[in-house]
């Protein structure tokens, strides 16, 4: 138990050592001064009289001191010598190295470690900082005393020809719930779930994490056949049990699978002992080796830094629609390879950004390494156990079972019905009893046949691979731990040689933006020796399609070369579950999409089917008269878009986006429509571009000069924005129906007159305004087919007039239509208010203001009111000239109006 | 060891249990708060009486009423070098833990006489000397406290039953 001990970094170097205090064989302690060093230093001197500074060199012996308590055994230093930097000086035999310490104590010496020692650079709490016990979190290890002990226990493993199994629990082995609809269906045997609950077991939690998960019962489902299946590994393999669960769960489970506790003891460790809410480690377990470690879990992103000695299963889901009960601490999952996974792009983009997020905070909490307290942030923590407790009370409240079997039930009952109703005697249905009813819970999973397979033969080649390493020197019972392989090789080699010389391409199982050769289904096809490739080629051997939500280009493409196999992605999932290349026949896909075309024909992928509802938007983004759906596709791809590497021999260089999903490549390029379809874009063709980009220019140009007087108009926008969605549908379509009506125009060609004499008369934002109107004006002569870019226009600015147009409603005014491109400030409407005052002695334009704002906040509205005075005020002043001048303007407009028309 | 220790707490009294037996109330916090817990160097197994309950008086902003109260209670300080009865808890390849009362010990395999040894494939796992000696969850043993450490709540100890008369107790 010798150590060698530096000088330290803190002594001011180059020094000389004076003499040596103590000879080898003496007994130091900690503290002790053992050696006398001298070293030179610059002193400044003020000479007060004259006020100048010197420095003078000076020698000062001090005394060094013993940092480790022992038996000086030899010194690396002598008397005299000059040392210039940190070097090793002694040699000391320490009574004890502190290798195993619990909760700050030596668990050898009983001596306390987490004492702060002048002398000593380090504490001696770090000479310990590994865990490595299941069950707990204040046992450390020093490296050396790790090593010692895996390399024990390796031994005993090949002794025993085993392996070591870390076994996940949730969705791996078993599913848990917490729906009580289980327990009332395991108390009646009439139900038709009784069979399938029968077995079901339920603990309770005393300490669990939240007065919620104590009172409510867990229901454990064991995957079928497990019992055998754990019995018969448990002679091939040690197995652990390693979940996200809490600790009291993770014991009672453990219970459940294993009552008399043979075939995981107490070698359970959990997610209070892990340290890490989102990954799990193997060398929280295994800290120097991991080559005889298998893993089994349904999940790989959890196993970030295991994943070669990883075997996914496929999830349990005995409990439909419940997932993992512990999940809500971990990202949420993407591998999925069911049909039913349909969420939609926006929520898609959503769940690839989150689990972005959640891989960086994966990664900064790996980096930042060993402190086991538990949580990482206890905010963080605190908030996910709050989202644990949600989906909790979520899961008790709603019972999704319940849900679940009634509506099946409902269905039931209505197939029932139509049978019935055909009176078909020779239906097959009239032969089961009528009261059957469907079930919701099947137990139909055939997994852990596969699963105990594989590990049995992982098993076999494992061991044939070691007897032929250790062949020549069998040395019984000293075993050299350095010819045992690595069992994480061997598994990729296995793996990789189920799919081997297939090409593989994904269409519709990703959603955009992910990159596939990093998704977790990417990864696991190259895991199985496949090639993954981003689009259709020659040597493309399957296409794997999301049957519910197929991508259309590459099916298209695919469809015309015949020797592409067209398989549904539960081919995937079989094959990577059974680890063998499954017959695709069951799994071809042979349904035709609606606009597909006959198989050998030249596909024309751009139909207008899936790209209609879209279009509208697309049109707003595209500045020149183009076919848009392609860029559209483009500018909705590219945020957050990360390149692939592109395959080697990738003929198709043009094409720079993401290639994963259909439509992006072909949008691309304008393609000729398919006879008899019109392209709601068309009408843009005719479109006089450069008048709008003019008119955007002077609109971003006049923005900031505008900024003063739109001040109120803001407000305006702001407020009416929350209330207005509704109806700004409405005026829509109001607008289509009375757009030409000469009334409103000049209502609105008056107004902003009066409002340019309230402002300042030469605002741009009059000038703005003007020039609205005369855009208006023509498109809306223009009738119907008015481009949609104008619309999205439009409908913006209406959102922001529509407390006027409400006003408007409110005059009786038989047009409401009323629409001005603009967002009107309130002067104006108080001017108009004002007028129509004085035409029909209507109420006091300030109520009405009040009126209208009622559903707004109450500041804001008093807000506006005083604004609203103020304007009146304003307004009296120049009153009577406005008045003076409107009845000439108002002929002018009129006349202005009807040539604009013209 | 344990001792009949005179303690002295504050204890403090929402407003709404002021009335007569306001007395009876703060002794049943008293044990309420303290009973089970560990103070620093000791823990405090149970309290015998209270001998001295203090003029409550009003603590400004809360209206909570503060007691001092003076109390005998029966403490149980673990020394080192104390020989104690404990159950084992869990075993693993670095030791077992037991458990003595409140307070947890870890006996490290090398505080173990030499021809104890780690057995990790009997089941479940245990520490034996392939004789007489077994001792997995659940044993019996006698240790001798070798090592104490305290914090605020909390207390750690290391164990040895390397010594004469120490170990596993045969029912």
């Amino acid at each position: 138990m010798s150590k060698t001990i530096r000088l330290g970094t803190r002594l001011r170097y180059p020094i000389t050592i004076v003499r040596l205090l103590k000879t080898p064989g003496e007994q130091i302690k900690k503290q002790e001064p053992l050696l006398e060093y001298s070293f030179k230093w610059k002193r400044e001197i003020v000479d007060e009289i004259g006020g100048n500074t010197r420095q003078e060199e000076q020698t000062t012996t001090v005394t060094w001191d013993s940092p480790a308590d022992g038996e000086l055994t030899k010194w690396h230093i002598t008397e005299g010598q000059r040392i210039v930097a940190d070097r090793p000086c002694m040699v000391v035999k320490e009574e004890c190295p502190h290798a195993v310490q619990f909760g700050g104590l030596c668990a050898m010496c009983g001596k306390d470690m987490t004492e702060v020692n002048w002398a000593a650079e380090t504490r001696d709490t770090a000479r310990a900082p590994i865990h490595m016990v299941h069950d707990q979190t204040y046992l450390t290890v020093s490296e050396d005393h790790a090593q010692r002990t895996e390399a024990k226990l390796q031994r005993r493993l090949l002794h025993s020809r085993k392996l070591s199994l870390v076994v996940d629990l949730d969705q791996t082995i078993i599913q848990a719930c917490i729906d009580p609809t289980v327990g009332e269906w395991q108390k009646d045997p009439s139900n038709p779930n009784y069979e399938s609950v029968k077995h079901v077991k339920s603990f309770q939690l005393e300490d669990g994490p939240s007065d919620l998960a104590r009172r409510c019962s867990y229901y454990i489902k064991t995957r079928p056949g497990l019992e055998d299946f754990l019995n018969r590994i448990s002679q091939m393999y040690e197995m652990h049990v390693y979940t996200m669960g809490t600790r009291a769960y993770a014991q009672n489970v453990a219970r459940v699978v294993d009552p008399q506790g043979r075939l995981f003891g107490n070698r359970v460790i959990s997610r209070d002992e892990n340290g890490n809410m989102f990954a799990k480690d193997l060398q929280r377990l295994f800290p120097v080796s991991t080559h005889m470690v298998v893993i089994i879990d349904d999940r790989s992103d959890v196993w970030p830094r295991n994943r070669p000695n990883l075997i996914k299963v496929s999830p349990y889901e005995f409990f439909k629609g419940i997932g993992d009960i512990n999940s809500s601490f971990l990202p949420k999952r993407q591998d999925l390879l069911t049909s039913d996974a349909t969420p939609n792009g926006s929520s898609k983009k959503g769940k690839a950004q989150e689990l972005r997020q959640m891989a960086e905070k994966i990664d900064a909490t790996l980096n930042a390494g060993g402190e086991m307290t538990g949580g990482d942030d206890p905010a963080l923590t605190k908030l996910q156990l709050e989202e644990q407790e949600r989906a909790f009370e979520k899961q008790i409240n709603d019972r999704p079972l319940q849900v679940l079997q009634e509506k099946l039930d409902k269905e039931d009952e209505e197939a029932e019905k139509a049978t019935v109703h055909s009176e078909d005697g020779s239906e097959s249905r009239s032969s089961s009893p009528p009261p059957h009813r469907h079930r919701v819970l099947q137990d139909d999973d055939t997994e852990l046949k596969y699963l105990e397979k594989h590990l049995t033969y992982l098993h076999q080649t494992y061991y044939a691979e070691y007897d032929s390493n250790c062949g020549s020197h069998a040395t019984n019972g000293n075993v050299d731990l350095t010819l045992v392989p690595d069992v994480g090789r061997i598994l990729e080699e296995l793996k990789g040689q189920v799919l081997q010389g297939f090409k593989i391409v994904l269409s519709g199982v990703l959603p955009r933006g992910i990159d596939i050769y990093r998704s977790e289904i990417g990864l696991q096809i190259m895991s199985f020796g496949a090639d993954l490739l981003p689009k259709i080629r020659n040597d493309v051997t399957h296409l794997v399609v999301n049957t519910s939500q197929p991508g259309r280009e590459k099916l298209f493409d695919a469809r015309c070369r015949p020797h592409i196999k067209i398989v549904s992605q539960e081919w995937l999932a079989d094959c990577f579950s059974r680890w063998e290349a499954v017959d695709e026949t069951p799994y071809l896909f042979t349904t035709r999409l609606v606009g597909e075309e006959e198989p050998g024909d030249k596909p024309k992928g751009d139909d207008m089917i899936i790209g209609d509802d879209t279009n509208g938007e697309a049109e707003n983004t595209m500045p020149n008269g183009k076919r848009s759906k392609g860029l559209k596709l483009k500018l909705i791809a590219a945020p957050g878009h990360t390149r692939k590497p592109k395959p080697v021999g990738d003929g198709d260089e043009d094409d720079s986006e993401d290639s994963d999903d259909s439509e992006i490549e072909e949008g691309l390029l304008p393609e000729d429509l398919p006879d008899g379809q019109v392209s709601p874009i068309d009408s843009l063709k005719t479109f006089n571009w450069d008048s709008a980009d003019a008119e955007l220019a002077e609109f971003l140009a006049s923005g900031s000069s505008d900024e003063e007087e739109d001040n109120e108009d803001d407000e305006d926008d702001e407020d009416d924005d929350a209330s207005d969605d509704v109806d700004y549908v409405k005026n829509e379509e109001d607008q289509e129906i009375s757009s030409s009506s000469d009334n409103s125009r000049k209502r609105r060609a008056r107004r902003s007159r009066s409002r340019s004499k309230t402002a300042s008369p030469s605002s741009p934002s009059r000038k703005r305004k003007s020039h609205d109107d005369e855009e208006e004006a023509g498109t809306e002569s223009g009738g119907g087919d008015e481009s949609p870019t104008k619309k999205l226009r439009r409908t913006k600015s209406q959102r922001a007039s529509s407390l006027r147009n409400q006003y408007v409603a409110d005059e009786d005014e038989p047009q409401q239509g009323d629409h001005s491109g603009l967002p009107t400030p309130l002067g104006t409407d108080d001017a108009d208010a004002k007028q129509q005052k004085e035409v029909n002695a209507s109420p006091v334009p300030i109520e009405e203001g009040g009126e209208e704002d009622d559903d707004l906040d109450f500041d804001e509205a008093e807000l506006e009111a005083e604004f609203e005075r103020e304007f009146e005020r304003e307004f009296d002043k120049v009153g009577a000239e406005a008045q003076a001048e409107e009845d000439g303007l108002r002929q002018g407009d009129m006349d202005g109006a009807d040539t604009e028309k013209g | 060891m344990f001792f009949l220790h005179n303690l002295e707490r504050r204890v403090t009294l929402h407003p709404s249990y002021f009335g007569r037996n306001m007395h009876e109330l703060v002794t049943t916090k008293l044990v309420k708060d303290v009973e089970g817990t560990c103070a620093g160097d000791y823990y405090i197994i149970a309290v015998m009486d209270t001998f001295d309950v203090s003029e409550g008086r009003i603590l400004p902003g809360s209206g909570l009423a503060e007691f001092t109260v003076g109390y005998r209670a029966v403490v149980w300080r673990p020394f080192k070098g104390e020989v104690i009865d404990a159950v084992t808890h869990t075993v693993n390849p670095h030791g077992f833990f037991a458990q003595a009362g409140p307070l947890r010990l870890f006996v490290s395999s090398h505080l173990m006489p030499d021809e104890i040894q780690y057995d990790a494939s009997a089941t479940p796992a245990q520490f034996t000397n392939n004789a007489d000696i077994v001792i997995e969850q659940g044993t019996h043993v006698r240790v001798k406290i070798i090592g104490l450490r305290t914090e605020v709540g909390e207390m750690w100890a290391i164990g040895s039953i390397n010594g004469d008369f120490l170990g596993c107790l045969q029912a």
